[in-house]
């Protein structure tokens, strides 16, 4: 079988093979045997070449939305996204996110201290839309790429929940 | 003395609680609606809730926490740090009641939270300030003056509120033609933030570094101080990494530094525990900041190298007992200590709050290792409040000892379900310059904004392999276990949290200010 993912430090294939505990994979060209125990929600891996050096980790994988993985291992969070046909025009640098409407939302409740744009305005990418004070700061939230405002939904002094629309991008 | 109220939650309500069983005390718990299943809530003997979630209803409301001493029979409140603690109102709001506040007179608090009277008090007392205006600048007086007044500082200068902290109302000015529209903006700014526009101005030391310096006193006459902090990584005026002894300061400047420090503190009569801060010169030269005149959220990283409960120094002041300690045991650094401020924060999303429920949590420990923290598996971070989660302190014989324990524990450290900082400070205490203990208060800013965007967690590429092949093996067992293989949410649901990488241009967030009544 073949799972193909990305990284931070670019794309990865892997084909492996599952024999009771222990999964021959090929990465890069290298194979590796990695043996796995289950415990209590986390895994041990234990991966080496065949009769080489054997490598320990203990590793927690947690499921986000859009084929995210969190990966907890050695104190860091590490994001893996499973490639998956249907996702593939989702991916991280498709021009998709480049284009076609897109709505600014707030990640978490909060009021709204600034409105830095009207509609109509041409915004620059990263140009500061609106300031929302959540969490005892206040947090101004950017354009995600240039466009034209084509609404604003908050005033000043407005509280908003998580993922209420704030302004749209044309 | 038999029952404390802590008049705080989180990580600090939980340290003073901890102090309080130490010395047989009762603890007395109020909280916020969201907080009704807090640790604090639940570690106490006894508890009371205090109105709804925002501070101004519940954590800051004097009445009502008066109100909750007096229903259980308290006899002292501890403040802790943020919130009430360096309110003069609740200290004499305290001591009409009858009750013992666990920290300086109200008249202490309000002359040291001016900061042009802290100032003039540390004149007197013959300590070096920063270059300034002694008097503070009402509103009313005209910008010529103020413009004449800093050319005789010298430019750069500083335009800061009295009443301020965290930045909030602080402008630097390089030149007199700027100064005028940078007094409009530090004057509204305060005067939104504190309800207090006037300003003073200071010169701006270049590159300074932040060294404060602990201080115990009793009701007897006894100042002591200890081992100097060094407080220098700071990210927008926020302390993020702790540590003592400066590694900088030599034998001769700490002993200058520390009777300067006891000098302001004995001639205003100050009691209990406070901080003096200073400001350190690339030649060596300190000048008074101000005095904090509460426990501050650093100061577990002065009782690892003194050995002394410094809370517990605060009740047992409180209670009227002199200090019996040594002198020469909190000016003799036993080893080095480190601490990490672990926030609920992206540090790859530009530090965004990241509240939430907490999936999963596992706290290092073994030698030199002491977590001080509030949350568990099961906590849910609310984003009412500040958002420290713990405190990570390591313990050294020598700073390379403490710097690897850290290292470690930090490797040792698991959150999981929210985003945290620990991811950057693996980073930070992999940097040249601070392992050779070369920053100051600028440092960590100015190495973030040259950094890029990479993600803190992608600083070892082979973790990420390890990462892929964790994913593939958990997709495929899920697969074979027959749970659905298409994107689906997280363990706690919440989808705000589930962005993607390629997401994240919308998500960044810029910091602007935080409140300092809110932060230790």
């Amino acid at each position: 079988m073949t799972c193909d993912l990305e990284t931070q430090g670019g794309r990865r294939s892997i084909d492996f093979r599952q024999r009771g505990s222990v999964w021959e994979m090929t990465l890069d060209g290298r194979i590796l045997s990695v043996d796995v125990t289950p415990i209590a929600g986390r895994r041990s891996l234990l991966i080496g070449p065949a009769g080489g050096p054997v490598r320990s980790y203990e590793v927690a994988v947690e499921r986000r939305t859009n084929g995210e993985r969190i990966v907890y291992v050695n104190g860091l969070a590490v994001p893996v996204w499973m490639v998956d046909p249907r996702e593939r025009l989702r991916r991280r640098g498709n021009v998709s996110a480049e284009t076609g409407p897109r709505s600014i939302v707030s990640p978490m409740p909060g009021r709204i201290v600034k409105v830095l744009v009207r509609e109509g305005d041409v915004v620059a990418a990263h140009q500061g839309l609106v300031v929302v004070e959540a969490m005892k700061m206040e947090n101004e939230l950017r354009a995600p790429r240039a466009g034209q405002v084509s609404t604003v939904k908050v005033v000043e002094g407005m509280s908003v929940e998580a993922r209420a629309v704030l302004v749209t991008l044309a | 003395m038999r029952k404390i109220l802590i008049a705080n939650r989180g990580e600090i309500a939980v340290r003073v609680m901890r102090a309080c069983r130490d010395m047989g005390l009762a603890t007395v718990a109020v909280y916020s609606e969201c907080d009704r299943a807090a640790r604090h809530v639940r570690m106490a003997d006894e508890a009371i809730g205090i109105g709804p979630n925002p501070p101004r209803e519940s954590y800051l409301r004097i009445d009502r926490i008066i109100d909750a001493a007096r229903a259980s029979g308290a006899d002292a409140i501890h403040p802790g740090y943020g919130f009430l603690s360096e309110n003069e109102d609740f200290a004499a709001a305290c001591r009409e009641a009858g009750l013992t506040f666990i920290g300086p007179t109200a008249e202490a608090i309000t002359l040291m939270g001016s900061k042009t009277a802290a100032r003039r008090a540390a004149i007197a007392a013959g300590v070096p300030v920063v270059p300034g205006t002694e008097e503070p600048l009402a509103a009313d007086v005209p910008d010529a003056v103020i413009v004449e007044r800093a050319t005789q500082i010298g430019f750069p200068v500083m335009v800061k509120a009295v009443a301020g902290g965290g930045g909030k109302g602080m402008r630097v000015v390089g030149s007199p033609a700027d100064l005028p529209s940078a007094i409009r903006a530090a004057r509204s700014e305060a005067g939104a933030a504190f309800g207090d526009s006037t300003i003073y101005l200071e010169r701006r030391l270049e590159r300074p570094r932040h060294i404060e310096v602990q201080l115990l006193a009793d009701h007897h006459g006894t100042v002591l101080a200890c081992v100097e902090r060094e407080c220098s990584i700071q990210r927008r005026h926020q302390k993020v990494i702790e540590e003592t002894p400066s590694p900088v300061v030599s034998p001769e400047q700490r002993a200058r530094l520390t009777s300067a420090a006891a000098a302001v503190a004995a001639s205003v009569g100050y009691t209990n525990a406070g901080t003096v801060e200073f400001l350190f010169d690339e030649q060596g030269r300190f000048y008074f900041l101000e005095v904090n005149t509460r426990i501050q959220v650093e100061h577990p990283v002065t009782e690892m190298i003194t050995g002394v409960d410094l809370v517990a120094w605060q009740i047992r002041i409180a209670c009227g007992e002199r200090l019996t300690l040594s002198a020469d045991q909190l000016l003799t650094p036993r080893g080095h200590a480190i601490e990490c401020r672990v926030y609920a924060e992206d540090p790859d999303a530009g530090f965004l709050p990241s509240p939430g429920l907490i999936t999963s949590l596992r706290i290092p420990s073994g030698p030199g290792i002491r977590d001080d923290g509030w949350a568990e598996t099961g906590t849910d971070v609310p984003v009412f409040y500040d958002p420290l989660i713990s405190k990570l302190i390591a313990w050294g014989e020598d700073r390379p000892q403490a710097i690897a324990r850290m290292r470690r524990a930090l490797l040792e450290y698991e959150v999981r379900g929210i985003r945290t900082s620990l991811p950057f400070f693996q980073w930070m205490l992999r940097q040249p310059a601070f392992l050779a203990g070369e920053f100051h208060t600028e440092f960590l800013d100015e190495l973030l904004q040259r950094r890029g965007v990479e993600g803190f967690s992608a600083i070892d590429p082979s973790l990420e392999e390890v990462a892929a092949i964790a994913a593939c093996i958990a997709d495929a067992e899920d697969a074979s276990a027959g749970r659905s293989a298409s994107p689906t949410a997280t363990t706690d649901g919440r989808s705000s949290k589930s962005e993607g990488w390629w997401d994240r241009p919308a998500l960044s967030w810029k910091h602007r200010a935080r409140v300092e009544a809110l932060r230790g």
